[in-house]
């Protein structure tokens, strides 16, 4: 088992005619992702990779009954466009790769999602991997991954891999590595991802990879400070040094006033006591000491 | 980006709210001719990017055209955060009977628009709510319909019932601007009423995202920085790279890709007691990129040495070598230089920079501890 990216995921790739959404089409086929269809404007009746291209997301839907998954390789600008597209065509995963699409479009489509209780990851994220369902949905470099009991979510896609693959060289494996998205507003963050997790039964412990900005860590911990999350949780915590009112790195990582500050959630996840790596190597530390807790077992399940 | 009060203010009267008389001038002279033709006294602001210009002293007033030139005279050409004032907004002064806070803008826990509305005025809304939760109405709205007619009679109910109508519809433009106008915040603060019964606008604040300036290009320009800074800062957009400036006592540089991983750098190296200066954040990397964003930091004196983080996932370590390698062999770096290198193609990468006699390093924690070293002179 695994969250969200699994072997039932029937995956359309909108956009599948640029260079990008082309080698990661590639890359997903050869891992194992069933793609079955892809869209691009005015290229409908091409191939992309042996996959069929269409018009539209109605057309692709029409013909493959059993889509519902979606990866967006359009531009900023026409992120909104092709999610709006998406959902009113039924599909119920949406993954927004794009960077720097504008709030209010990010706004609008999570609306639009709410109301057909659909499943928005992202934008600004590379994607999920589930190393044991050889799924993976978006760009992330698939060699650093392998199964094991570890369920991974991150604001950072770099910070994800240089994490994961310690883990993986540690042979400690993960059930879905996930990637949140590093915009202020995402689709599906850290507490809607936990609840995942905890529902999952291979997954046995969850790493996040979290930073300053924004009060999602916080949420986080108030859950599993309040025992709606029972699976250990361990996190990393990036730009701990990072000066106020600059913005260091993701659109989501500026702090304002007492908001989303290193301390806020430091002293949130000490109160439920979760423990904070300061360093990478201390991540491996923590990761060793929370499956030699939960035993064999959990290791190599 | 945050556009100036008197741009905003152009904005509210495009829409009809009305704000007070006043002209923008850049001289004291320009000031005291304006405080001439007005009767009553003149409010002289400051348009600088600082919200809480008026705990700053920033924001003058003067009862005749003397005075408003002294005033003009003595709050030109002050610094406030690094931004010299150059500009002023001269305003007849409002009588006015009451003032009251509205404003719009996307309340990140719930990931909705939200309308606020305070009867008390003139005060950061933040601290109002903190303070006097009782006297913030908040009403979450629609992106995509707006606030609707029943969404503005809660907002302003807060208010009492003689003043509702007037403020209702002035909640109901501000409420279109913030959509129109892709805002992340929109804020009348205060809005007076006025004893004849007007609603007038007496600051305003609109910060539009950075990332719907494609649909809003009129509003591009410089403010708060020069020329050059405004290029350079577009330069880098158009390359969508991240470059900041950290400590202007630091002495390393970094070149890395991804936010997240700059991120833990510049902590592992803070938390190891070093200085980071600047970095730079390339979305993605390839050769070309990496000989270019070379240049930022080659000739920069105050760099004790520079951290090269080459994580490969989707490009290649020997590509990014090779256009090291280029860039070293055409310009001579007057800094030491420690690139850590790993992921895919990692040997044949590592085996390019050798010919130049440089090595790599293969851990993260290593790399950082070797340029702290040499920041410190230890090696």
């Amino acid at each position: 088992m695994s969250i969200i990216a699994k072997r039932s995921a029937c995956v359309l790739v909108q956009g599948i005619t640029g260079a990008a959404a082309r080698l990661h089409t590639k890359n997903m086929l050869d891992y194992g992702t069933k793609i079955i269809a892809g869209t691009k404007p005015g290229g409908g009746g091409g191939e992309v990779h042996g996959i069929p291209v269409y018009d539209s997301v109605a057309q692709a839907a029409e013909k493959h009954a059993d889509l519902n998954t979606t990866i967006l390789f359009v531009p900023p600008k026409g992120t909104k466009a092709a999610a709006l597209e998406a959902l009113n065509a039924g599909i119920n995963i949406i993954i927004m790769v794009a960077e720097h699409v504008p709030l209010h479009d990010n706004l609008e489509v999570l609306e639009e999602a709410d109301k057909k209780g659909a499943l928005v990851i992202g934008p600004n994220t590379p994607g999920l991997i589930s190393p044991s369902e050889q799924t993976k949905l978006g760009f992330v470099p698939s060699q650093y991954f392998i199964p094991g009991p570890i369920g991974v979510a991150s604001r950072s896609g770099t910070l994800t891999y240089e994490i994961v693959s310690r883990l993986t060289l540690n042979g400690i494996g993960q059930t879905t590595c996930i990637g949140v998205g590093g915009d202020p507003i995402v689709g599906t963050p850290f507490p809607k991802i936990l609840e995942f997790f905890e529902k999952d039964s291979e997954t046995k412990a969850v790493l996040l990879i979290g930073e300053i900005g924004g009060t999602r860590e916080e949420e986080a911990a108030e859950m599993i400070r309040d025992r709606k999350i029972t699976k250990p949780v361990f996190v990393y915590l990036v730009g701990r040094t990072a000066p106020e009112g600059k913005r260091v790195g993701h659109a989501g990582a500026l702090i304002e006033g007492s908001r989303g500050t290193i301390k806020s959630k430091l002293a949130s996840f000490k109160e439920a006591r979760v423990p904070v790596a300061e360093t990478p190597a201390d991540v491996i530390r923590i990761a060793k000491e929370i499956l030699q807790k939960l035993g064999k077992e959990a290791r190599y399940a | 980006m945050r556009l100036y009060e008197y741009e905003v203010k152009e904005i509210f009267q495009k829409y009809g709210l009305f704000t007070p008389k006043g002209q923008v001038v850049e001289s004291a002279e320009e000031a005291s001719r304006f405080a001439s033709q007005i009767e009553g006294q003149v409010v002289i602001k400051p348009q600088v990017l600082t919200k809480r210009r008026g705990k700053a002293g920033m924001i003058r007033f003067a009862s005749n055209s003397e005075e408003a030139f002294r005033q003009s005279q003595s709050v030109l050409g002050m610094m406030v955060n690094d931004e010299r004032v150059s500009t002023l907004l001269v305003e007849e002064k409002i009588e006015t009977a009451k003032e009251f806070y509205l404003g719009a803008t996307i309340d990140y826990s719930s990931l909705k628009p939200v309308a606020i509305a305070s009867p008390l005025g003139g005060m950061e809304i933040e601290e109002v709510a903190q303070k006097k939760a009782a006297k913030v109405k908040k009403i979450a709205f629609s992106i995509s319909e707006g606030m609707t007619d029943q969404e503005l009679e809660k907002l302003v109910s807060i208010f009492q019932p003689t003043e509702r109508m007037l403020v209702k519809e002035v909640a109901r433009t501000l409420c279109q601007i913030f959509q129109k106008y892709d805002a992340e915040m929109t804020e009348i603060n205060p809005l007076a009423l006025t004893k004849p019964g007007k609603a007038v606008a007496l600051d305003a604040f609109l910060n539009v995202d950075d990332d719907s300036l494609f649909r809003h290009p009129d509003l591009v320009r410089a403010r708060g920085i020069s020329r050059e800074e405004f290029e350079f800062e577009q330069s880098l957009k158009e390359k969508k790279w991240k470059y900041i400036e950290m400590d202007p006592e630091g002495e390393i540089g970094i070149l890395s890709s991804g936010a997240g991983i700059t991120m833990a750098i510049l902590d592992l190296i803070k938390m190891r007691g070093g200085r980071p200066a600047n970095f730079l954040d390339t979305a993605q990397m390839n050769a070309e990129g990496i000989y270019n964003a070379f240049s930022l930091f080659a000739g920069n004196p105050k760099l004790r040495v520079l951290l090269v983080n080459i994580f490969a996932g989707l490009n290649r370590c020997d590509d990014l070598a090779m256009g090291i390698k280029r860039y070293l062999q055409e310009h001579p770096l007057r800094m030491p230089l420690v690139v850590r290198m790993i992921g895919y193609k990692e040997d044949e990468g590592k085996s390019i920079l050798k010919e130049i006699n440089l090595e790599t390093i293969r851990s993260l924690e290593d790399s950082v501890e070797k340029v702290i070293q040499i920041a410190k002179g230890t090696t």
